[in-house]
Protein backbone atom coordinates (compact mmCIF):
# COMPACT_ATOMS: atom_id res chain seq x y z
CA UNK A 1 0.00 0.00 0.00
CA UNK A 2 1.67 3.40 -1.00
CA UNK A 3 2.28 5.94 1.21
CA UNK A 4 -0.45 8.36 -0.85
CA UNK A 5 -3.17 5.87 0.46
CA UNK A 6 -2.13 6.65 4.18
CA UNK A 7 -2.63 10.14 3.78
CA UNK A 8 -5.22 11.22 6.67
CA UNK A 9 -4.69 7.97 8.50
CA UNK A 10 -1.22 8.14 9.61
CA UNK A 11 -1.62 10.40 12.93
CA UNK A 12 -5.20 7.73 14.14
CA UNK A 13 -2.37 5.06 13.24
CA UNK A 14 0.29 6.09 15.35
CA UNK A 15 -1.76 7.00 18.40
CA UNK A 16 -3.24 3.27 18.12
CA UNK A 17 0.22 2.01 18.04
CA UNK A 18 0.80 3.72 20.96
CA UNK A 19 -2.56 2.89 22.96
CA UNK A 20 -0.38 -0.58 23.40
CA UNK A 21 2.13 1.68 25.41
CA UNK A 22 4.58 3.91 25.01
CA UNK A 23 7.42 3.86 22.08
CA UNK A 24 10.01 5.53 20.78
CA UNK A 25 9.85 6.01 16.84
CA UNK A 26 12.11 3.32 15.68
CA UNK A 27 9.59 0.90 17.49
CA UNK A 28 6.36 2.74 16.51
CA UNK A 29 7.60 1.85 12.91
CA UNK A 30 8.51 -1.59 13.94
CA UNK A 31 4.86 -2.01 15.72
CA UNK A 32 3.44 -0.39 12.15
CA UNK A 33 5.01 -2.77 10.00
CA UNK A 34 3.88 -6.14 11.86
CA UNK A 35 0.29 -5.33 12.90
CA UNK A 36 -0.49 -4.13 8.96
CA UNK A 37 1.52 -7.59 7.70
CA UNK A 38 4.26 -5.43 5.95
CA UNK A 39 1.29 -3.88 4.01
CA UNK A 40 2.31 -0.14 4.20
CA UNK A 41 5.29 1.00 2.24
CA UNK A 42 5.80 4.32 4.47
CA UNK A 43 8.91 5.83 4.28
CA UNK A 44 9.80 5.29 7.96
CA UNK A 45 10.91 9.18 8.57
CA UNK A 46 7.69 10.26 7.71
CA UNK A 47 6.57 9.41 11.30
CA UNK A 48 8.64 11.86 12.56
CA UNK A 49 6.51 14.84 11.46
CA UNK A 50 3.54 12.91 12.33
CA UNK A 51 4.89 12.37 15.69
CA UNK A 52 5.91 16.45 16.57
CA UNK A 53 2.53 17.14 14.91
CA UNK A 54 0.68 15.30 17.34
CA UNK A 55 2.81 16.58 20.64
CA UNK A 56 1.93 19.83 19.12
CA UNK A 57 -1.58 19.03 19.51
CA UNK A 58 -1.65 17.47 22.80
CA UNK A 59 -2.34 14.12 21.71
CA UNK A 60 1.09 12.13 22.84
CA UNK A 61 3.84 13.42 25.01
CA UNK A 62 7.32 12.71 24.93
CA UNK A 63 10.57 12.23 26.94
CA UNK A 64 13.88 12.03 26.58
CA UNK A 65 16.07 8.89 28.01
CA UNK A 66 19.53 7.31 27.70
CA UNK A 67 19.59 4.48 25.85
CA UNK A 68 22.79 2.44 25.01
CA UNK A 69 24.61 5.99 25.28
CA UNK A 70 22.66 7.47 22.76
CA UNK A 71 19.82 9.78 23.44
CA UNK A 72 15.70 8.02 22.93
CA UNK A 73 12.76 9.77 22.58
CA UNK A 74 9.66 8.05 23.69
CA UNK A 75 6.16 8.94 23.30
CA UNK A 76 3.08 8.37 24.89
CA UNK A 77 -0.83 8.97 24.72
CA UNK A 78 -2.24 11.99 26.69
CA UNK A 79 -5.72 11.61 27.90
CA UNK A 80 -6.73 13.70 24.57
CA UNK A 81 -4.57 11.54 22.64
CA UNK A 82 -7.19 8.39 24.22
CA UNK A 83 -9.85 10.67 23.48
CA UNK A 84 -8.74 11.86 19.99
CA UNK A 85 -8.10 7.96 18.81
CA UNK A 86 -11.76 6.78 20.17
CA UNK A 87 -12.63 9.81 17.75
CA UNK A 88 -10.79 8.64 15.09
CA UNK A 89 -12.28 4.84 15.41
CA UNK A 90 -15.30 5.55 15.41
CA UNK A 91 -15.11 7.84 11.87
CA UNK A 92 -12.81 4.74 10.27
CA UNK A 93 -16.06 2.56 11.35
CA UNK A 94 -18.35 4.68 9.42
CA UNK A 95 -15.83 5.51 6.53
CA UNK A 96 -14.81 2.20 5.63
CA UNK A 97 -18.90 0.71 6.25
CA UNK A 98 -19.56 3.57 3.11
CA UNK A 99 -16.93 2.72 0.99
CA UNK A 100 -17.69 -1.07 1.54
CA UNK A 101 -21.62 -0.95 0.85
CA UNK A 102 -20.08 1.48 -2.47
CA UNK A 103 -18.13 -0.79 -3.33
CA UNK A 104 -19.35 -4.28 -2.97
CA UNK B 1 27.85 12.71 2.92
CA UNK B 2 25.77 10.36 5.51
CA UNK B 3 22.26 10.36 5.81
CA UNK B 4 21.83 12.39 9.46
CA UNK B 5 24.53 14.94 7.74
CA UNK B 6 22.23 15.34 4.68
CA UNK B 7 19.18 16.01 6.84
CA UNK B 8 20.37 17.66 9.10
CA UNK B 9 21.50 19.89 6.41
CA UNK B 10 18.55 20.14 4.75
CA UNK B 11 17.03 21.45 8.24
CA UNK B 12 19.75 23.93 8.48
CA UNK B 13 18.92 25.40 4.68
CA UNK B 14 15.51 25.51 5.84
CA UNK B 15 16.26 27.74 9.22
CA UNK B 16 14.79 24.93 11.34
CA UNK B 17 15.65 26.63 14.88
CA UNK B 18 18.54 24.59 16.44
CA UNK B 19 16.85 23.47 18.99
CA UNK B 20 14.23 21.18 17.45
CA UNK B 21 16.55 20.78 14.80
CA UNK B 22 19.16 19.01 18.07
CA UNK B 23 15.98 16.77 18.12
CA UNK B 24 15.04 15.92 14.95
CA UNK B 25 18.62 14.53 14.68
CA UNK B 26 18.97 12.90 17.81
CA UNK B 27 15.73 11.54 17.38
CA UNK B 28 17.04 9.76 13.27
CA UNK B 29 19.98 9.19 15.00
CA UNK B 30 18.78 6.71 17.52
CA UNK B 31 16.28 5.42 14.37
CA UNK B 32 19.34 4.35 12.76
CA UNK B 33 21.24 3.28 15.12
CA UNK B 34 17.91 0.81 16.02
CA UNK B 35 17.42 -0.07 12.56
CA UNK B 36 21.42 -0.80 12.03
CA UNK B 37 21.08 -3.14 15.33
CA UNK B 38 17.97 -5.16 14.12
CA UNK B 39 19.99 -6.41 10.61
CA UNK B 40 23.53 -5.34 10.69
CA UNK B 41 23.80 -5.85 7.13
CA UNK B 42 21.57 -3.31 5.56
CA UNK B 43 23.21 -0.85 3.47
CA UNK B 44 20.29 1.95 3.19
CA UNK B 45 17.99 3.39 6.11
CA UNK B 46 13.86 3.00 5.39
CA UNK B 47 13.33 6.52 6.43
CA UNK B 48 12.96 7.69 3.08
CA UNK B 49 14.54 10.78 1.93
CA UNK B 50 16.32 13.29 3.95
CA UNK B 51 15.08 16.64 1.81
CA UNK B 52 11.53 14.83 1.93
CA UNK B 53 11.51 14.72 5.41
CA UNK B 54 13.10 17.73 6.52
CA UNK B 55 10.80 19.71 4.74
CA UNK B 56 7.62 18.36 6.04
CA UNK B 57 9.55 18.97 9.06
CA UNK B 58 10.10 22.61 8.30
CA UNK B 59 6.40 23.43 6.59
CA UNK B 60 4.47 22.18 9.38
CA UNK B 61 6.90 23.96 11.78
CA UNK B 62 6.47 27.17 10.27
CA UNK B 63 2.52 26.75 10.10
CA UNK B 64 2.50 26.08 13.48
CA UNK B 65 4.67 28.67 14.43
CA UNK B 66 2.71 31.20 12.47
CA UNK B 67 -0.91 30.76 13.70
CA UNK B 68 0.59 30.39 17.37
CA UNK B 69 2.36 34.06 17.40
CA UNK B 70 -0.63 34.87 15.46
CA UNK B 71 -2.63 33.75 18.29
CA UNK B 72 -0.16 34.95 21.10
CA UNK B 73 0.28 38.48 19.46
CA UNK B 74 -3.66 38.86 19.90
CA UNK B 75 -3.67 38.17 23.52
CA UNK B 76 -0.91 40.70 24.07
CA UNK B 77 -2.86 43.32 22.04
CA UNK B 78 -5.89 42.63 23.99
CA UNK B 79 -4.15 43.31 27.10
CA UNK B 80 -3.31 46.41 25.59
CA UNK B 81 -5.97 47.52 24.58
CA UNK B 82 -7.33 46.59 28.29
CA UNK B 83 -4.13 49.11 29.52
CA UNK B 84 -5.83 51.40 26.66
CA UNK B 85 -9.98 51.53 28.18
CA UNK B 86 -8.43 51.45 31.74
CA UNK B 87 -6.23 54.08 30.86
CA UNK B 88 -8.80 56.20 29.17
CA UNK B 89 -11.96 55.60 31.76
CA UNK B 90 -9.70 56.37 34.55
CA UNK B 91 -8.92 59.55 32.74
CA UNK B 92 -12.51 60.14 32.33
CA UNK B 93 -12.90 60.16 35.95
CA UNK B 94 -9.91 62.54 36.58
CA UNK B 95 -10.58 64.77 33.86
CA UNK B 96 -9.28 65.26 30.87
CA UNK B 97 -6.09 67.80 30.98
CA UNK B 98 -5.70 70.88 28.63
CA UNK B 99 -3.20 69.63 25.91
CA UNK B 100 -0.97 72.97 26.80
CA UNK B 101 -0.71 72.13 30.34
CA UNK B 102 1.58 69.33 29.80
CA UNK B 103 5.29 69.42 29.15
CA UNK B 104 4.72 70.02 25.78
CA UNK B 105 1.40 70.78 23.57
CA UNK B 106 2.90 69.10 20.66
CA UNK B 107 4.39 66.14 22.47
CA UNK B 108 0.52 65.55 23.98
CA UNK B 109 -0.55 65.63 20.27
CA UNK B 110 1.83 63.08 19.23
CA UNK B 111 1.27 60.82 22.02
CA UNK B 112 -2.64 61.39 21.41
CA UNK B 113 -2.21 60.43 17.69
CA UNK B 114 -0.14 57.29 18.18
CA UNK B 115 -2.80 55.97 21.09
CA UNK B 116 -5.69 56.82 18.40
CA UNK B 117 -4.57 55.37 15.41
CA UNK B 118 -2.25 53.32 16.51
CA UNK B 119 -5.25 51.19 18.71
CA UNK B 120 -7.40 51.01 15.61
CA UNK B 121 -4.64 49.59 13.11
CA UNK B 122 -3.54 47.54 16.10
CA UNK B 123 -7.37 45.80 16.84
CA UNK B 124 -8.02 45.37 12.45
CA UNK B 125 -4.68 43.42 11.78
CA UNK B 126 -4.56 41.87 15.51
CA UNK B 127 -8.19 40.43 14.88
CA UNK B 128 -7.24 39.35 10.97
CA UNK B 129 -4.08 37.45 11.94
CA UNK B 130 -5.64 35.68 14.91
CA UNK B 131 -8.72 35.11 12.82
CA UNK B 132 -6.99 33.78 9.88
CA UNK B 133 -5.14 31.35 12.36
CA UNK B 134 -7.97 30.45 14.04
CA UNK B 135 -9.67 29.31 10.59
CA UNK B 136 -6.25 27.60 9.48
CA UNK B 137 -5.63 26.07 12.68
CA UNK B 138 -5.07 22.56 12.85
CA UNK B 139 -4.13 22.48 9.04
CA UNK B 140 -0.44 20.93 8.93
CA UNK B 141 1.19 22.64 5.99
CA UNK B 142 0.08 25.87 4.79
CA UNK B 143 0.72 27.80 1.56
CA UNK B 144 4.49 30.00 1.97
CA UNK B 145 2.22 32.81 0.72
CA UNK B 146 -0.19 32.25 3.16
CA UNK B 147 2.29 32.08 6.30
CA UNK B 148 4.18 35.06 4.76
CA UNK B 149 -0.01 36.94 5.36
CA UNK B 150 -0.28 35.53 8.74
CA UNK B 151 3.22 36.82 10.06
CA UNK B 152 2.96 40.34 7.93
CA UNK B 153 -0.36 40.86 9.63
CA UNK B 154 1.28 40.24 12.83
CA UNK B 155 3.66 42.17 12.88
CA UNK B 156 2.00 45.38 11.67
CA UNK B 157 -0.40 44.57 14.07
CA UNK B 158 2.32 43.99 17.14
CA UNK B 159 3.94 46.96 16.00
CA UNK B 160 0.66 49.41 15.89
CA UNK B 161 0.55 47.95 19.32
CA UNK B 162 3.60 49.26 20.08
CA UNK B 163 2.81 52.92 18.73
CA UNK B 164 -0.21 53.09 20.99
CA UNK B 165 1.52 51.74 24.12
CA UNK B 166 4.67 54.28 23.44
CA UNK B 167 1.65 56.93 22.93
CA UNK B 168 0.28 55.96 26.20
CA UNK B 169 3.48 56.07 28.05
CA UNK B 170 4.36 59.68 26.29
CA UNK B 171 0.95 60.81 27.59
CA UNK B 172 1.76 60.14 31.09
CA UNK B 173 5.62 61.83 31.00
CA UNK B 174 3.53 64.66 29.18
CA UNK B 175 1.15 64.95 32.04
CA UNK B 176 3.08 64.30 34.94
CA UNK B 177 3.95 67.52 36.41
CA UNK B 178 -0.44 67.96 36.40
CA UNK B 179 -2.07 64.39 36.98
CA UNK B 180 -2.46 62.72 40.21
CA UNK B 181 -0.26 60.47 41.60
CA UNK B 182 -2.34 57.78 41.71
CA UNK B 183 -3.31 57.99 38.08
CA UNK B 184 0.76 58.68 36.73
CA UNK B 185 1.56 55.45 38.84
CA UNK B 186 -1.38 53.14 37.31
CA UNK B 187 -1.46 54.16 34.03
CA UNK B 188 2.42 54.38 33.64
CA UNK B 189 2.93 50.68 35.19
CA UNK B 190 0.48 49.16 33.33
CA UNK B 191 1.10 51.10 29.49
CA UNK B 192 5.16 50.10 30.30
CA UNK B 193 3.92 45.91 31.34
CA UNK B 194 1.50 46.16 27.75
CA UNK B 195 5.10 47.31 26.22
CA UNK B 196 6.72 44.74 27.41
CA UNK B 197 4.27 41.87 26.34
CA UNK B 198 4.19 43.58 22.96
CA UNK B 199 7.85 43.61 22.63
CA UNK B 200 8.15 39.78 24.02
CA UNK B 201 5.50 39.19 21.30
CA UNK B 202 7.54 40.86 18.52
CA UNK B 203 10.71 38.50 19.45
CA UNK B 204 8.67 35.49 19.35
CA UNK B 205 7.88 36.59 16.10
CA UNK B 206 10.89 36.93 14.72
CA UNK B 207 12.47 33.80 15.95
CA UNK B 208 9.37 31.33 14.98
CA UNK B 209 9.45 33.24 12.03
CA UNK B 210 12.63 31.92 10.51
CA UNK B 211 11.85 28.93 9.35
CA UNK B 212 11.51 28.68 5.61
CA UNK B 213 8.40 27.50 4.34
CA UNK B 214 7.70 26.61 0.56
CA UNK B 215 4.43 24.96 -0.03
CA UNK B 216 2.82 26.19 -3.32
CA UNK B 217 -0.40 28.02 -3.02
CA UNK B 218 -2.51 30.97 -2.96
CA UNK B 219 -1.54 33.17 0.47
CA UNK B 220 -6.18 34.09 0.39
CA UNK B 221 -7.13 37.81 1.00
CA UNK B 222 -8.83 39.52 3.62
CA UNK B 223 -12.15 38.65 1.19
CA UNK B 224 -11.66 34.67 2.15
CA UNK B 225 -11.65 35.60 5.73
CA UNK B 226 -15.34 37.50 5.73
CA UNK B 227 -17.18 36.38 2.99
CA UNK B 228 -19.95 38.37 2.95
CA UNK B 229 -17.23 40.84 1.80
CA UNK B 230 -16.48 38.41 -1.41
CA UNK B 231 -18.41 40.26 -3.83
CA UNK B 232 -16.37 43.38 -3.16
CA UNK B 233 -12.53 41.59 -4.15
CA UNK B 234 -12.84 42.89 -7.80
CA UNK B 235 -13.51 46.11 -6.63
CA UNK B 236 -11.47 47.18 -3.33
CA UNK B 237 -12.26 51.03 -4.16
CA UNK B 238 -15.66 50.20 -2.87
CA UNK B 239 -14.58 48.52 0.59
CA UNK B 240 -12.55 51.39 1.37
CA UNK B 241 -15.60 54.07 0.67
CA UNK B 242 -17.63 52.13 2.45
CA UNK B 243 -15.21 51.62 5.29
CA UNK B 244 -14.69 55.18 5.31
CA UNK B 245 -18.50 56.11 5.00
CA UNK B 246 -19.67 53.92 7.95
CA UNK B 247 -16.92 54.41 10.39
CA UNK B 248 -16.48 58.13 9.86
CA UNK B 249 -20.35 58.35 10.26
CA UNK B 250 -20.28 56.52 13.28
CA UNK B 251 -17.36 59.03 14.82
CA UNK B 252 -19.08 62.08 13.65
CA UNK B 253 -22.10 60.77 15.46
CA UNK B 254 -21.12 59.62 18.31
CA UNK B 255 -18.48 62.85 18.79
CA UNK B 256 -21.47 65.28 18.08
CA UNK B 257 -23.42 63.17 20.91
CA UNK B 258 -20.62 63.21 23.37
CA UNK B 259 -19.46 66.70 22.66
CA UNK B 260 -22.70 68.76 22.10
CA UNK B 261 -21.00 70.11 18.68
CA UNK B 262 -21.39 69.19 15.08
CA UNK B 263 -18.47 71.03 14.08
CA UNK B 264 -16.12 68.78 16.86
CA UNK B 265 -18.07 65.46 15.47
CA UNK B 266 -17.42 66.49 11.64
CA UNK B 267 -13.61 67.15 12.84
CA UNK B 268 -13.02 63.73 14.78
CA UNK B 269 -15.13 61.91 12.00
CA UNK B 270 -13.25 63.78 9.14
CA UNK B 271 -9.41 62.73 10.71
CA UNK B 272 -11.20 59.24 11.06
CA UNK B 273 -11.93 59.19 7.47
CA UNK B 274 -8.30 60.56 6.35
CA UNK B 275 -6.51 58.03 8.92
CA UNK B 276 -8.79 55.00 7.33
CA UNK B 277 -7.82 56.08 4.13
CA UNK B 278 -4.03 56.29 5.23
CA UNK B 279 -4.38 52.71 6.31
CA UNK B 280 -6.06 51.28 3.22
CA UNK B 281 -3.32 53.08 1.18
CA UNK B 282 -0.64 51.98 3.42
CA UNK B 283 -1.46 48.54 4.71
CA UNK B 284 -4.38 46.89 2.53
CA UNK B 285 -1.95 45.14 0.42
CA UNK B 286 0.10 44.09 3.07
CA UNK B 287 -3.11 42.22 4.95
CA UNK B 288 -4.97 40.63 1.73
CA UNK B 289 -7.17 43.69 1.76
CA UNK B 290 -6.36 44.53 -1.91
CA UNK B 291 -3.88 43.40 -4.66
Amino acid sequence: MRAEALKGHLDGLILATLAAGPAHGYAIAQALRTRSDGAFELPEGTLYPALHRLERAGLVASEWSTQAGRRRRTYRLTRAGEQGLADRRREWGILSRAIEAVLA
Amino acid sequence: MSWLGEFEEELRARHVRPAVRECLVAELADHIACEQEASPTQVATQLGAPREIAGQCAEELAAHDARHVAVGAFLALAAAGLVFLVQQATLARTGYPDVNHGYSGALALIAILAFVVGAQVALVCGVLAAWRAVRRWGVPVLPAAEIALLRRRTTIALGAGLVTTTGLLLYVVNFLAVMPAWWLALSGTLAAGATVALAVSLHTLRQGGSTLALAEGPAGDLYDDIPPLRALRPHPLVLWALATLVVGGVVTVAAWHAEHSLVEGLERGGFEVLALSAGFALFGRAIGARR
